[in-house]
């Protein structure tokens, strides 16, 4: 191997750019920059500004950072919604205004002066709502409106009980305490917050509602296809925007006590620049709590600090407008560029040299034949991706389609056929259990039962989620064969990690090894991970011994024993290395033989672009997805090997008109079933020295009493 | 080389050098050659002329008389040589004149009588096309001076640009070269001026060349989609020309991969290497695209093929006005001749190793004949 090989194989073997693509894919990414901003920021004014870490200083910071942050988080809400609410300033003003009236005024007791200032804030987050919710109109202009209308009534009722509202002080120890008290050192309005900001990140990322919400705000139109009531979900958003702002107030009001003509002015473009600057998108949809909360930081610091290097007011104005618009800038940009810069880095090949195909000797045994050639035609045109075919024992063949169906086919002549099952998924491998239920692992979901009367139900769709892994690996993206131990446990492959089932062909660019071996034990219903690693597993099939299982890596065009139980427990070698093609289903034949099914050929020039993972990702990048280059899976054939892995025979099509790719095989009573998961029929061989009476179930369970 | 394309090549991280001018326009996919009458199968069949006594076509080493008249159309054989044919001409006096890989160039007559015209100064093998001119002389194409005919990709894949355009004085067995530095020169006819029409297969393009003077070629038709093989005159005064093969993305990425092109080119059979191809390819070990993998059975005619049919008709001013296309599930690829005789039009197809016919009339471009 030439040194420049030996350093490219180092270099992806240690230093893969998998990882970036991974965590540019994953949703948090959002608030890294916002959080990178924030500590730069903070460690600037820490360095210019002595003593910024005073604790009084920082006393005072998060008491602002609870009033502010609070209305920062209605506003988030609103913007998750797709509005916005200009209004928030105003109807501040008002609610402080009741609170205060309702205390000092009044002296109503603090439940019912809190009760009011809610109910003011409830009321003009309501007008909000109906305005933009039912009647449909702009947000913006609606809230610009209501803005005005808020502070118009804040004028006229504020001067009247001005000299009231200064000349009387509530006896409220609670009252006090929230707006001075600190507990720990820590005020309490700031625990009041957090307490509110907890409770809200759960709503929005983890129930129901906030899942609507997010919904109605990144696609409108599908929301509602999807049966959510959209204009509910919209006034809904502004309510608790009212709701926010006014316990925000009530926590301003028992901090200052009173309250000026100027209170509220301008707080919508304060809150504004924080939410945007946190990450929250505008255009709808994106954005959480902690996008609130970072933003709201940042952009009290940067205020506070403006103030304490004694800038005048309009100059710190005029700063974090220059905030705002280039914040906004970043997020248009971010937000249309992110899909196109994961879509390129996403993909991340890796060096993967397989062994000279020369050295295998093997190149009599797959010299091309025609021994599929005679093979009769099931289901032409009606089944659409029988990726794995199987009989039952009254001789029926059970198969998958790409429609997200179980098709059974009728014996003895096959002409006639139903849908046994809709699982909604593409089904791949299938395998009966001792009780005839039929397993199948289905692409995007996991592994399914279908019992013998057609219901389906679901056997897992998760595995233990591993320590090191950026993507969330617990979900089965694709599941592709599986197969039965003797004790009902079920081994099943998912092929890889990393991509969905329409994209599968991608992974044989990487190369990597993205996929698993898992094990679902029906005893405990527990399904663990117990093979990582490895480059796209395909099929399994338990072997005689009932402690081991052969499986194939399809891109490594390998086939692998792995010992699950027995002496050798936990052991994995080689059983077939330096196939010619690469190996899809195993399946087990008459006289303790494996069928093993080829999906395709290997070729000198995709060997080569093998060992050259720049090749790949630069293809990848410049070329259309349609032009990359790609293994010969226009030409598959079946390999018949026994017991110890050697290779008995192999049969071509050799026309590849009918079967250009085999992905699964089986022997039932002399005859060899073959399925395509891009094909559009199932053939049927007579096996010359097959065995007539020979069929899977019998092999697995014995025979039937 | 224009400024733009200077600018490709300096910032090649621009997908500009990769991309392939789509088929699109006059070049939108029909199955016409599909439906075109296959004559006569001949495997191997290459190039054709129209000579007074019928047409002459090439395939392998033998040279076949095809009399027009006769119902059906049958082969006569009137030459065999001692290498494959790598070009025929003929003129109005019926003369001959047949390129032989490795056997120099021959000149003879329709009634079989061939003699090996032995030249002053030797000249390079490669010889892909000629046309016979004025006073004896006879426009020959040199594909490479570097790799014989048979070796066309391996010149594609290592930037061949060593083909020339050589004037033989037939009476005095003297050689002009009158362009060089070429990039796979395919195909040449003489134009209504008595300048010389040449394709240039590597650059996709078609120029024009000035006998007489010692000029730069200038561009007549560029960024074609396929790579032009040979070209001929049409009654109109415009011009037929024939592609062998597409371009693809693929092939343009790996000319600029270097390190792959290399070990490609050093550890793999030319006919297994990512490139195009004359026929539909039917070795296990030859490279897919995505796209060509067959899905239920059926292969989509706008697969990334290796191999195409096409015949464009072009008008007195090159612009090409119409096209035939066999796509990617069709068979009648690696169309590398085309002459328009009579009412007809004759294609060879190596792909299939037929010679195909088709209608000529209704691609007459009128107002063609006052230019």
């Amino acid at each position: 191997m030439a040194i420049s090989e030996t350093f490219v194989r180092i270099r992806y073997r240690w230093f893969s750019d998998r990882l970036v693509g991974e965590i540019l894919s994953k949703s948090w990414i959002d608030n890294a920059i916002p959080t990178i901003a924030l500590v730069a920021t903070l460690g600037v004014m820490i360095a210019i500004i002595p003593d910024y870490l005073s604790v009084g200083n920082l006393t005072d910071l998060s008491r602002q950072v609870a009033e502010f942050g609070l209305i920062a988080m209605a506003l988030t809400i609103v913007i998750l919604s797709g509005g916005i609410d200009l209004s928030v300033g105003s109807m501040f003003a008002l609610c402080v205004l009741a609170a205060l009236v309702s205390m000092n005024v009044l002296g109503l007791p603090l439940l019912a002066a809190l009760t009011a200032t809610l109910a003011t804030g409830l009321l003009c987050g309501l007008l909000n709502g109906v305005l933009v919710g039912y009647l449909r109109l702009r947000a913006f202009i609606t809230t610009l409106v209501t803005l005005v209308i808020y502070r118009a009534l804040y004028d006229i009722v504020f001067p009247r009980l001005a000299s009231a509202i200064v000349g009387s002080t509530p006896d409220s120890p609670t009252w006090d305490f929230i707006g001075y008290g600190v507990v720990y050192g820590v005020p309490v309005s700031f625990l009041i917050f957090l307490a509110v900001a907890i409770v809200l990140h759960i709503v929005l990322s983890r129930l129901r509602p906030g899942w609507r919400l997010r919904a109605v705000g990144g696609a409108r139109r599908s929301a509602y296809n999807a049966g959510i009531n959209v204009k509910l979900t919209v006034c809904l958003a502004y309510v608790s925007s009212g709701i926010l702002t006014a316990i925000a107030a009530f926590l301003f009001s028992a901090r200052l006590g009173s309250t000026g003509a100027d209170t509220g002015i301008g707080l919508e473009i304060s809150v504004l620049t924080a939410v945007v600057l946190g990450g929250v998108s505008l255009g709808g949809g994106r954005g959480s709590v902690g996008n609130a909360v970072i933003g709201s930081i940042l952009v009290l610091i940067l205020t506070n600090s403006l103030i304490r290097l004694a800038m005048p007011g309009s100059v710190s104005q005029l700063l974090l407008g220059c905030v705002l618009i280039l914040a906004v800038l970043f997020d248009a940009k971010w937000v249309k560029n992110r899909a196109k810069i994961l879509s390129r880095v996403y993909m991340s090949p890796t060096y993967l040299k397989l062994p000279d195909r020369s050295q295998g000797a093997r190149e009599d045994y797959f010299a091309l034949n025609n021994r599929l050639g005679g093979v009769d035609l099931i289901g032409l045109g009606e089944v659409e991706g029988p990726e794995d075919v199987i009989l039952d024992q009254n001789d029926h063949l059970y198969t998958g389609t790409r429609l997200g169906t179980i098709v059974r086919f009728f014996a003895p002549d096959y002409k006639h056929s139903e849908v046994f099952a809709r699982i909604g998924g593409h089904p791949l491998g299938l395998a009966f259990d001792q009780a005839g239920d039929l397993i199948a692992c289905v692409g995007g979901m996991g592994v399914y039962k279908v019992s013998p009367e057609g219901a389906v139900s679901k056997v897992t769709d998760e595995t233990n989620r591993s320590l090191f892994s950026v993507i969330d690996d617990s979900r089965l993206r694709l599941p592709d064969d599986l197969d039965i131990a003797p004790d009902g446990r079920i081994f099943f492959s998912e092929a890889t990690i990393r991509y969905e089932m329409s994209e599968w062909a991608v992974d044989a660019l990487e190369g990597r090894g993205n996929g698993r071996l898992i094990c679902y034990d029906p005893r405990t219903k527990t399904t663990r991970t117990i093979l990582r690693g490895l480059i796209f597993p395909n099929g399994v099939t338990i072997c005689r011994d009932g402690q081991s299982l052969l499986f194939a890596e399809t891109w490594a065009c390998r086939i692998n024993r792995y010992w699950f139980d027995g002496p050798r427990k936990g052991q994995r070698e080689i059983f077939i290395d330096n196939l010619p093609g690469y190996p899809d289903n195993i399946n087990r034949g008459s006289g303790g033989t494996y069928w093993i099914a080829l999906l395709g050929m290997r070729t000198k020039t995709f060997d080569l672009a093998m060992r050259k993972p720049g090749f790949r990702r630069r293809v990848a990048r410049r070329v259309a997805a349609d032009e990359w280059l790609f293994p010969n899976i226009n030409r598959g054939c079946v390999v018949h090997a026994s017991a110890s892995g050697e290779i008995l025979d192999v049969l071509w099509d050799e026309t590849g008109e009918n079967h250009p790719s085999i992905t699964s095989t089986c022997e039932h009573k002399g005859q060899l079933f073959l399925g395509g998961v891009s094909n559009n029929r199932i053939g049927r061989v007579k096996l010359p020295d097959g065995d007539p009476r020979w069929t899977t179930r019998q092999d697995y369970w014995g025979a039937p009493q | 080389m224009s400024l733009s394309s200077l600018f490709k090549r300096l910032l090649p991280s621009t997908d500009s050098g990769t991309s392939v001018p789509p088929m699109d326009g006059v070049f939108k996919p029909n199955n016409r050659l599909e439906e075109a009458e296959s004559v006569v199968a001949l495997p191997g069949v290459d190039g054709l002329a129209v000579a007074p006594s019928g047409l002459v076509c090439s395939a392998g080493s033998s040279l076949f008389l095809i009399a027009t008249g006769a119902t059906p159309l049958a082969p006569r054989q009137i030459a065999a040589f001692a290498g494959p044919i790598s070009f025929v001409a003929a003129n109005a006096a019926g003369q001959l004149a047949v390129g032989v890989e490795g056997g120099g160039i021959h000149l003879g007559d329709t009634g079989g009588g061939f003699n090996r015209l032995d030249l002053n100064d030797p000249m390079p093998n490669c010889t892909t096309a000629a046309t016979f001119g004025a006073e004896g002389t006879l426009f020959v194409c040199i594909g490479s001076s570097e790799l014989p005919a048979s070796e066309w990709k391996r010149d594609l894949m290592t930037h061949g640009q060593s083909g020339a355009v050589v004037a033989v004085n037939v009476r005095e067995r003297s050689t002009r070269t009158v362009a060089g530095g070429l990039a796979f020169p395919y195909g040449v006819a003489i134009g209504d001026d008595g300048r010389l029409v040449v394709s240039e297969s590597w650059r996709h393009r078609i120029v024009g060349i000035d006998p007489r003077r010692a000029a730069r070629p200038d561009v007549l038709l560029d960024d074609l989609p396929a790579y032009p093989a040979r070209l001929a005159r049409a009654s109109d005064g415009g011009y037929w020309l024939a592609f062998f093969a597409p371009r693809r993305q693929l092939t343009e990425m790996v000319l600029r991969e270097d390190d792959y092109r290399k070990e490609m080119i050093a550890t793999i059979e030319p006919l297994d290497w990512i490139g195009p191809e004359l026929s539909v390819g039917g070795g296990a070990d030859q490279p897919l695209q995505m796209g060509s993998v067959r899905q239920m059975g059926v292969l989509k005619p706008w697969a990334p093929s290796r191999s195409y049919g096409l015949i464009a008709k072009c008008d007195a001013k090159m612009k090409p006005t119409a096209t035939l296309h066999s796509r990617a599930d069709g068979m009648r690829h690696g169309t590398t001749s085309v002459v328009e005789q009579g009412a007809n039009l004759f294609v060879t197809s190596r792909g299939v190793g037929a010679l195909l016919r088709a209608d000529a009339k209704g691609f007459a471009n009128s107002g063609a004949g006052s230019v």
